[in-house]
C-alpha cells in the first residue's frame, strides 16, 4: 500500500514529465507561428499574438472552472484532496491569466491604438484575475485548514460562475474585443495554415495545464501529508 | 502591411517568461 507521501511524490514526478512535454510543445508553437504560418495582410505581425492570447484565455478559464468544481465537491464531500486540487488549479489559472492580460494589451496597442479600454470582456477578465488573487490572499489569512478550505471554496465557486459570463460578454455588450473566429456555430473563418497553428496551441496549453496542475497538486498534497504526520 | 513586428516579439517574450518562470517556480518548490 502506498502512503499519501509516496502518492504526492508520484504526482510531482509525473507532472514534471508532462509539463516538460508541454513546454517543448510551446516551443513548437513558437516555431510554427513564426516559421510556418503566413503573415496576416491587415494586422501584420501583431496578428501572431493571436496564437498565444486566446489559448491562454482558454487555459486560464478551464483552470478556474476546475478550481470551482473541485471547491464545490469539497463543500459536498469534505475531502481535503479536492481543496488541494482547487488550490493547484487556481494557481495555474493565475499564471495563464497573467499571459492573457499581458499579451492582450501588447496586441491592442498597435491594432486599437490603446493598451487598454474598459471594455466588458477586458474588464471582466481583469475582475476574474483579481478575484483569484483574492482567493490566495484569503487562503494565506486563515490559519485553520478546514475553515480556510471552506472560505476559499466559496470564492473559487464565484470565480467559476464568472467564466461563462466572460465568454458571452462579446455577444451581450457592444464591445471592441473581436468576436470568436474559430469557436462559433458556423465554420472557422481562418485559412488552414493559421488554424493549424491555433489549434496546436490550444492542445499545447492543455498539456501544460495538466503538467503544471499535477505537479502543483503533488506539492500541495505532500505539504498536507507532512503536516498530518507532524501532528500525528 | 503595418510594421508592428516588435509588438509581436515583445508579446512572445513576455508569454515565454511567464510560462517558463512559473515552471521553474514549480520545480524549485517540488524539490526537497
Amino acid at each position: 500500500m502506498t502512503t499519501a507521501l509516496e502518492n504526492a511524490e508520484n504526482h510531482i514526478r509525473r507532472g514534471r514529465i508532462i509539463a516538460l512535454i508541454g513546454l517543448l510543445g510551446f516551443a513548437g508553437v513558437y516555431l510554427m507561428a513564426w516559421r510556418f504560418t503566413p503573415v496576416e495582410r491587415f494586422q501584420g505581425l501583431a496578428q501572431k499574438i493571436f496564437y498565444i492570447h486566446p489559448p491562454a484565455a482558454y487555459a486560464s478559464e478551464m483552470a478556474f472552472v476546475f478550481a470551482g468544481v473541485a471547491s464545490l465537491l469539497y463543500l459536498l464531500l469534505k475531502d481535503e484532496r479536492f481543496d488541494t486540487f482547487a488550490e493547484a488549479s487556481a494557481e495555474v489559472g493565475l499564471a495563464f491569466a497573467l499571459v492573457l492580460l499581458t499579451t492582450g494589451p501588447i496586441w491592442a496597442k498597435p491594432i486599437w491604438g490603446a493598451w487598454w479600454t474598459w471594455d466588458a470582456r477586458l474588464t471582466f477578465s481583469l475582475i476574474e484575475f483579481l478575484l483569484f488573487c483574492s482567493y490566495f490572499a484569503l487562503r494565506s489569512a486563515v490559519r485553520d485548514p478546514a475553515e480556510r478550505a471552506r472560505y476559499a471554496a466559496v470564492v473559487a465557486i464565484m470565480g467559476m460562475l464568472l467564466v461563462p459570463f466572460i465568454h458571452i460578454t462579446v455577444y451581450l455588450f457592444n464591445t471592441t474585443h473581436p468576436q470568436p473566429v474559430v469557436v462559433k456555430t458556423d465554420k472557422p473563418s481562418l485559412p488552414w495554415e493559421m488554424l493549424r497553428t491555433f489549434l496546436t496551441s490550444f492542445g499545447v496549453f492543455t498539456v501544460m495545464y495538466l503538467g503544471f496542475v499535477m505537479t502543483r497538486y503533488g506539492i500541495g498534497a505532500r505539504r498536507v501529508a507532512e503536516e498530518l504526520s507532524d501532528a500525528g | 502591411m503595418p510594421d508592428n513586428g516588435s509588438y509581436a516579439i515583445a508579446a512572445y517574450i513576455v508569454a515565454a517568461t511567464i510560462v517558463i518562470g512559473y515552471a521553474i517556480s514549480l520545480v524549485r518548490r517540488s524539490k526537497r
